[in-house]
């Protein structure tokens, strides 16, 4: 260092010599405002004019300065820039700020262009780094959930599973809707790629989305860019909103410039999330079976020549016999001849240890080292962050290795490079199935059960010595194997999967200052990943044994080149950029599959495969070239003008079609500098903004040419099929055009903030396949067409209702509401189906809300579900009624923050009004008679299983079809009354019954209404308890700060009305949503975290 | 100062052409076909065909219930005539257009295409012909199914996307025309598709009897609604050449998965246990002592005992009588069309008076005796079966009825045809419901309302309605 400063000192000198006699000699220091501590490198310059210098090793700076210069120009990276009068003194010292502690000062905006958020004439929140790091999620985009008005999150309850981010609302009626993530002004990767099958809910794992590789620990601070106006300068991929995170960047520190930040967290399932089960009666279908009461399979299993009940291990539901202690029952895992437990009979009792006892307590360190520092030419930042979370299921961990470096070096004056790379690993073991499948284990619990099980026995008892797998679900007392279900723990410890992850993103730009107005920048990104996906199904499994292996390469590469210019004349101040942009990525996939099951057990990998095995090979490439161009005038600090442009040429629309261009206008005018209002003292701010902006967008690729399908090789005869989709040579890109305007204001010495946003936008001409008559040969076909709206308000308010110097109370609300219609589809077409789960669907319908839920319906009388004549559902004759909307009607978000001298509370809650969700667990779990309304009492206090007994005729039996009225109802008669009304408006009185599969609770005597519910919540989502050590306590140690917190996430869900479930499931990101199946509960976490900076 | 602006200026150019291209790719999917063999189009249609002819799905394919072979275990939503859950109809529809007959259609439009001359333009014409036999069958499966559908204006791509639905009795008549020239442009000594074909090996003459056989069928539909047509077409059908006793339309799978017989696929491959034999057929063979039976099923505690079709309720698979191992091989055919059948057809000719070489009653014992023998009974067994159970000229439609539809037993679709034609066997109605409930017709698929909304207004209109009651134009009493 000591060098530097010599060098340092030479330079001065130098400059000494060059200065002419009309000068005057400026000194002073440049501190920090945080700590106090000086900064070396801190660029001084004299406005107007070309000179200028840098601060020494002590933060000292000595300035010759033309004798009428007025104003000096203190800037450092990371800081906010400061210009400060002379007035006539020869001494200025300065304390500068760290650049984002003052959200109204400078915004990062596209292209990673630093903006005065004054200027901005659109939408953008900013928050700090904070916001994600704190209270660590492994996917940080769940930590935006509440935190920012139009964003809308919805988080998949599985152990580094996806999150669907939406910002204003669907734009794209089938295709990609999700934001657009960059880092430092480069986009990457946010695919999910999911199977379909994941996606529609048919079971597979979720992976994930691809943004949540971005390390919350080296986050300095997100801008969410809402409307087309803010992002149009990103193009076609930007059209959904963006979110840009800007990493962290070396600074100076105090000391030695390293920072560790250790958290533990754990996570327990919320039990409010999970499927209540009755506890009265255990496994069966009804009354089907062997022994004299029907209840039970009946067999000499004990040899001791008597028949034996045996538990109806074949089925899975529980309409079994009722539980009775006196009853001695041979239980599953007394049927195996090779087992210690062989014949043991046990009462018929509910379990000591039901489906709940499963579930684990999740554990997850988080450690974060950092070094930082800056020197006069530049700065560096080096950040390793390894992450091990073991998940709420047994054998479900996820290690992620994150290591990242930044630079900046300043060559000269004009010529600077700065760069940084992220290289992340992500190994995990044992992700949650999903959906509709046996691989996912809340598909028994939450549907198909026998309520006898104990699960501790089915841990203990999963595999026999000799390998094979015991189950509850037996096919018969004498087939020991599963003929449903597997072992929820053989699912787990035997057919789990793996996966690997190894990424790199990041830059290389070089900045020539061409002039002090006029800056050149070359800047080249990429963005690499493989990964591997390996997984199983073990030889003894109910289904097929199977290994396969998915790998994919994904590369993305974008590089530009930009002249930005940034110049003030006269009260005129204009900034812009001209640039171009040229991007690429390939995205090469293979997936290798046995076919038939594995021939020898345990051996994963493909060969192992009775049939000959199967493959699938996908290469994407795809490629876009842009010009782009921005201006932005400023008169007087007071009135804005922003004009953007910008001109694509895309690979995947064909010639002719492929070039597409589409302008932004926006406007501001700060009202705070208007005649009137300049001198009021109460406003300290005021904003109104308004834009208007189109965005183009291309087709998915490979849309515009058919190709044949290929089948299982026949032998040695291929097999090849017309595709059931038909491309469309004649594509032509898609176009949304906008609105929007705003109002902000600070007021009251910034105790009381507000920004509001309204906007409406409109997507044209969109590229999807549509639904086509099966009759034509094809499925569905590629068409342009369509048009959907948007239509919103955003609300933020920021209340700081008390303030004094020890203690402040500060309120965030966010609050917004997004009206979303189709307005047309194609040519007669008025429905667009998303997908099928199955008696419902999710579509988009002409003169609906995008993500509408079809099925069939109640019968409605005075605004009543009605029952027929037999006391059952009446059911819609149309099975394609419009019974629900996945959009909610607003959301909110609260936070209070509460700081008190060192100790600061932070309490997040997060709100949601409105929206619905289509539910098969309580679908099943009814009709299964596993969910706890299924048992019980009726009117008559009588059990509700038992027969219907009438009167006049005595017990009806269990037969399906006429109830019985109460007038009627003998006193010990069982069943049912099904809430609702009578067709002619009187309460239903009906008693039908409601004792097995196939009678009230069965979802084929209802509409598919009776599970649709709604999706509100309220959530205490996020609580912080942070205590920053006194400074003094470590005067004498290299510790330079250490601050202590405790945080929760999810901790409490304070109201929902789903009963078996978090109204927030969803099957993985995209847009197959509003349907819950085999959904996990929400694990709520609670965090300690210790941050010490050396 | 100004080289190292040159100096940057060129390093930028040069990173930036070292990483990024401004070349664009060409947008052509490199791992997907755009031109394919013909043969593999075939195959693949052949493949698709005998699957959802033969398929029990109860995704795709529910008619071993609608004939009531079958009944559902546990989940018994399709056997008591649900189909909406699962978009049967969709699939179904879906399976024959989609799979098969749009296959077929553009193998066919690529054979027209080529120029050929002589022993290969013969060949070709063959080849047509072969392709034409499976595109009658299946539009003859989709008229059974639902009436009226898109014929003339199907399967035109993205030339008509909502194609508008034809009579079906004009269908019939155009596809007994397309069936007619099929079978005389088949030249037998010549060759077709060879080792593609993997149901007659490349045979034209197999594939001319098949045609004959299709024929057969499409007249015998016609009888009680154009009684000449049905003559005429029964009788120079049988004069070309129908199958012959021993001979039919078997497709062996070929054991590999996915090439696995459906039930195999549902109980090895899927693993689960979800059908039993229903009491309606166990209960009728019980009753005429037929030597299939053990063929057939299993027994249960040394009965046949069939599971109640269309309960309300669960019954399990332990208690009844299962399926033999000849129904859970791999390997095991799907029945297209073979000689029992045509043997019935001719029977029910013979009776009605038309001109097919032989009497109604030696046609009926000659079909049984074929049925018995193809299910590895003696000849001694179908003697005596039919001395037990005669063919009663006064009650032809009950005897060719119920005997025909024994011996359809792994042919759903063609069973639940001839059982709504001919009235036999009586069925039973699901628990609740009433005779007249048992579906005579599938609705349209569940979307067609949605995606071809006037040609399916203008069906639904012409047809009466579009619910599982309503008669098919050739469905008389």
């Amino acid at each position: 260092m000591k060098k530097i400063a010599i060098f340092l000192s030479i330079l001065l000198f130098m400059g000494n010599l060059v200065s002419n006699a009309q000068t005057k000699t400026l000194t002073g220091t440049v501190t920090s405002a945080e700590d106090g501590s000086s900064i070396p490198g801190v660029s001084v310059s004299v406005k107007g004019t070309t000179l200028g210098t840098v601060t020494d090793i002590d933060g000292n700076y000595n300035l010759k300065a033309p004798g009428d210069a007025s104003v000096l120009i203190f800037s450092f990276v990371g800081m906010a820039t400061q210009e400060v009068s002379i007035d006539g003194r020869s001494s200025i010292d300065v304390q500068m700020e760290n650049a984002d502690i003052t959200v109204d000062e400078v915004v990062v905006t596209a292209l990673g262009i630093q903006r005065e958020k004054k200027s901005l004439g659109f939408g953008a929140t900013e928050l700090g780094g904070d916001a994600v790091s704190e209270v660590k999620e492994t996917n940080f985009v769940n930590s935006l959930s509440g935190k920012v008005a139009g964003v809308q999150i919805r988080q998949a309850n599985t152990m580094g599973g996806s999150s669907n981010i939406l910002i204003r609302g669907t734009t794209s009626l089938t295709g990609n809707n999700q934001a657009l993530f960059v880092v430092d002004g480069v986009p990457i990767d946010n695919a999910n790629t999911n199977t379909s099958n994941q996606t529609s809910g048919w079971g597979g794992y979720d992976y994930g989305n691809a943004a949540m590789d971005i390390n919350p620990d080296d986050i300095e601070s997100i801008t969410v860019l809402k409307g087309a106006a803010a992002s149009a300068l990103y193009g076609s991929r930007a059209a959904n909103g963006v979110v840009l995170v800007t990493t962290k960047k070396g600074k100076h520190k105090k000391g030695l410039g390293i920072t560790i930040n250790s958290q533990v967290q754990i996570s327990k399932a919320d039990k409010s999330t999970m499927p209540k089960h009755q506890k009265l009666y255990g496994g069966g279908y009804g009354p089907f079976y062997e022994d004299p009461t029907a209840y039970f399979f009946y067999a000499d299993i004990d040899g001791d020549g008597v028949e034996d009940l045996i538990t109806p291990t074949s089925e899975d539901a529980s309409w079994g016999a009722a539980f009775d202690p006196n009853l001695m029952v041979i239980h599953w895992d007394a049927l195996d001849p090779t087992s210690p437990k062989f014949g043991e009979k046990r009462p018929w009792v509910a379990p000591e240890h039901d489906y709940t006892y499963f579930f684990e307590t999740g554990l997850k360190f988080s450690n974060n080292v950092s070094f930082e520092g800056a020197h006069d030419k530049g700065t560096f930042r080096l950040s390793y962050t390894n992450v091990d979370e073991n998940g709420i299921l047994p054998n479900s961990e996820i290690k992620k290795n994150t290591l990242s470096f930044a630079a900046v070096h300043n060559f000269t004056d004009k010529l600077s490079v700065d760069a940084s790379i992220t290289y992340v690993k992500t190994d995990a073991v044992g992700r949650y199935g999903t959906g509709y499948d046996e691989g996912n284990v809340m598909q028994s619990f939450g549907q198909w059960i026998e309520t006898n099980v104990d699960f501790k026995r089915l841990k203990e008892d999963y595999i026999s010595p000799d390998g094979r797998q015991r189950t509850w679900n037996y096919a018969y007392y004498d087939e020991l194997v599963p003929i449903y279900f597997d072992n929820p723990y053989w699912v787990r410890y035997m057919n789990f999967q793996d996966d690997e992850r190894n990424r790199f993103f990041g830059y290389a730009a070089l900045n020539y200052k061409i002039t002090d107005w006029l800056t050149f920048t070359g800047r080249t990104a990429i963005d690499y990943y493989t990964q591997i996906q390996n997984e199983r199904v073990a030889v003894g499994s109910n289904g097929t044994s199977d290994f396969t292996k998915r790998t994919r390469t994904f590369n993305q590469r974008n590089t530009d080149v930009m002249l930005k210019f940034n110049k003030n004349i006269n009260e005129f101040s204009i900034n812009g950029i001209v640039g171009g942009n040229f991007y690429q990525s390939n995205i090469e996939s293979t997936t290798g599959s046995t076919v038939g099951g594995l021939i020898v057990p345990g051996l994963y990998t493909i060969s192992n495969s009775v049939s000959p095995v199967s493959v699938s090979e996908s290469l994407q490439e795809k490629g876009m070239n842009s010009a782009y161009a921005q201006a932005s005038v400023g008169y007087n600090n007071f009135v804005y003008l922003d004009v953007t442009g910008r001109y694509d040429v895309s690979s995947t629309l064909p010639d002719g079609n492929n070039a597409y261009f589409y302008p932004s206008v926006s406007g501001s005018l700060i009202l705070s500098e208007l005649g009137g209002m300049k001198d009021a003292s109460w406003l300290n701010f005021g904003k109104f903004r308004m834009n208007y902006a189109e965005v183009g967008n291309d087709a998915p690729i490979y849309s515009t040419t058919s190709t044949y399908s290929q089948g299982t090789n026949w032998g040695d005869l291929a097999l090849f099929s017309v595709n059931s989709t038909l491309q469309n040579p004649d594509l032509k890109p898609e176009r949304t055009k906008s609105y929007e305007a705003g109002l902000e204001g600070r007021m009251f010495n910034d105790r009381f903030g507000f920004d509001i946003s309204v906007y409406k936008s409109n997507s044209y001409d969109q590229i999807m396949p549509v639904l086509v008559s099966r009759s034509s040969g094809y499925t569905s076909r590629y068409v342009n067409s369509g048009e959907i709206q948007n239509k919103g308000i955003e609300l933020s308010l920021d209340v700081t209702p008390v303030r004094t110097s020890d203690f402040s109370w500060d309120i965030t609300l966010n609050w917004f509401k997004n009206k979303n219609e189709v307005i047309s589809l194609y040519e007669g077409v008025s429905n667009l189906l998303l997908t099928s789960a199955w008696d419902v669907t999710i579509n988009n319908t002409v003169g609906q809300p995008a993500g509408v839920i079809r099925g069939t319906d109640f019968v409605y009388t005075n605004g009543q579900p009605t029952v027929n004549e037999n006391g059952y559902y009446m059911i819609s004759d149309a099975e394609d009624e419009i019974i629900g909307n996945v959009n909610p009607d607003w959301n909110a978000g609260l936070i209070n923050k509460f700081t008190y001298k060192n100790i600061t509370l932070n309490v997040l809650l997060d709100m949601q009004q409105g929206g619905d969700i289509y539910s098969i667990n309580t679908k099943y779990g009814q009709a299964t008679g596993v969910y706890a309304e299924t048992a019980g009492t009726n009117v008559l206090g009588n059990p509700m299983r038992d027969n219907v007994v009438s009167q006049s005729e005595g017990d009806m039996g269990a037969h399906f079809g006429g109830g019985v009225p109460l007038s009627d109802a003998a006193s010990n008669s069982g069943g049912t009354i099904l809430p609702g009304v009578k067709a002619d408006g009187t309460p239903n009185d009906i008693l039908i019954n409601s004792g097995r599969w196939g009678r009230a609770f069965y979802y084929n005597n209802s509409p598919t209404a009776r599970y649709v519910f709604d999706a509100s919540y309220l959530k205490l989502r996020e609580v912080s308890l942070a205590y920053t050590l006194p400074k003094a306590w470590f005067n004498n140690t290299p510790i330079q700060n250490l601050t202590l917190s405790a945080v929760g996430r999810n901790l409490w869900i304070i109201s929902k009305n789903t009963e078996h479930f978090d109204p927030e499931s969803g099957l993985s990101s995209g847009n197959k949503q509003g349907i819950e199946s085999g959904a996990y509960p929400t694990a709520r976490t609670f965090g300690f975290n210790v941050k010490i900076g050396f | 100062m100004k080289s190292i602006k040159y100096i940057s200026i060129a390093l930028m150019l040069i990173f930036t052409i070292g990483i990024t291209s401004c070349d664009l790719p060409d947008n052509q999917n490199p791992k997907a076909a755009t031109e394919v063999p013909v043969n593999t189009l075939f195959t693949n249609a052949l493949i698709s065909f005998a699957n959802q002819v033969n398929s029990s799905s109860v995704n795709s394919n529910p008619s071993r219930l609608l004939a009531q072979y079958w009944q559902e275990t546990t989940y018994f939503d399709e056997a008591r005539y649900n189909f909406q859950d699962r978009g049967i109809s969709d699939s179904y529809s879906s399976a024959f257009y989609k799979d098969v007959i749009m296959d077929l259609k553009e193998a066919a439009s690529i054979i027209s295409a080529t120029d050929a001359t002589g022993s290969l333009a013969i060949e070709n014409a063959n080849k047509l012909a072969v392709m034409e036999v499976m595109s009658v069958y299946s539009f003859q499966c989709l008229v059974d199914a639902f009436g009226n559908i898109p014929y003339s204006e199907a399967l035109m791509g993205s030339e008509n996307s909502s194609p508008s639905y034809d009579d079906a009795a004009t269908i019939y008549a155009d596809l007994l025309s397309r069936i007619s020239s099929a079978i005389s442009s088949m030249d037998d000594s010549y060759g077709s598709f060879g080792s593609a074909d993997i149901l007659f090996g490349g045979d034209v003459a197999s594939w001319k009897k098949f045609a004959a056989s299709v024929k057969l069928r499409l007249g015998i539909r016609l009888a009680d609604v154009d009684a000449s047509a049905a003559k005429s077409a029964v009788e120079s059908a049988y004069s070309a050449g129908v199958f012959e006793a021993g001979e039919g339309a078997l497709f062996y799978y070929n054991g590999v998965v996915p090439h696995v017989n459906t039930i195999y696929s549902h109980f090895s491959v899927s693993n689960r246990k979800d059908w039993l034999p229903a009491n309606t057929i166990v209960d009728k063979m019980n009753e005429l002592g037929d030597p299939r039976i053990g063929k057939y099923f299993t027994q249960y505690e040394g009965e046949y005992i069939g599971a109640i079709y269309g309960l309300n309720g669960a019954q399990s698979y332990n208690n009844f009588s299962n399926f033999t191992d000849r129904f859970m091989a791999a390997t095991f055919e799907a029945d297209l069309l073979s000689y029992p059948e045509v043997a019935f057809i001719l029977a029910e000719a013979a009776q009605r008076g038309w001109s097919v070489g032989g009497t109604a009653e030696d046609y009926f014992n000659s079909a049984v005796k074929a049925s018995i023998v193809y299910w590895e009974c003696t000849e001694a067994e179908a003697d005596a079966y039919l001395a037990a159970n005669a063919y009663d000229a006064a009650n032809w439609k009950e005897s060719i009825g119920v005997q025909k539809w024994i011996a359809l037993y792994n042919q759903g679709v063609e069973a639940w045809a001839e059982w709504r034609r001919l009235d036999y066997p009586i069925l039973n109605p699901p628990e609740d419901m009433t005779y007249a409930d048992i579906p005579v017709r599938m609705p349209y698929p569940y979307d067609e309302e949605e995606l071809n909304p006037d040609g399916y207004a203008a069906a639904v209109s012409a047809m009466g309605g579009d619910d599982m009651s309503i008669k098919l134009f050739w469905d008389k009493n």
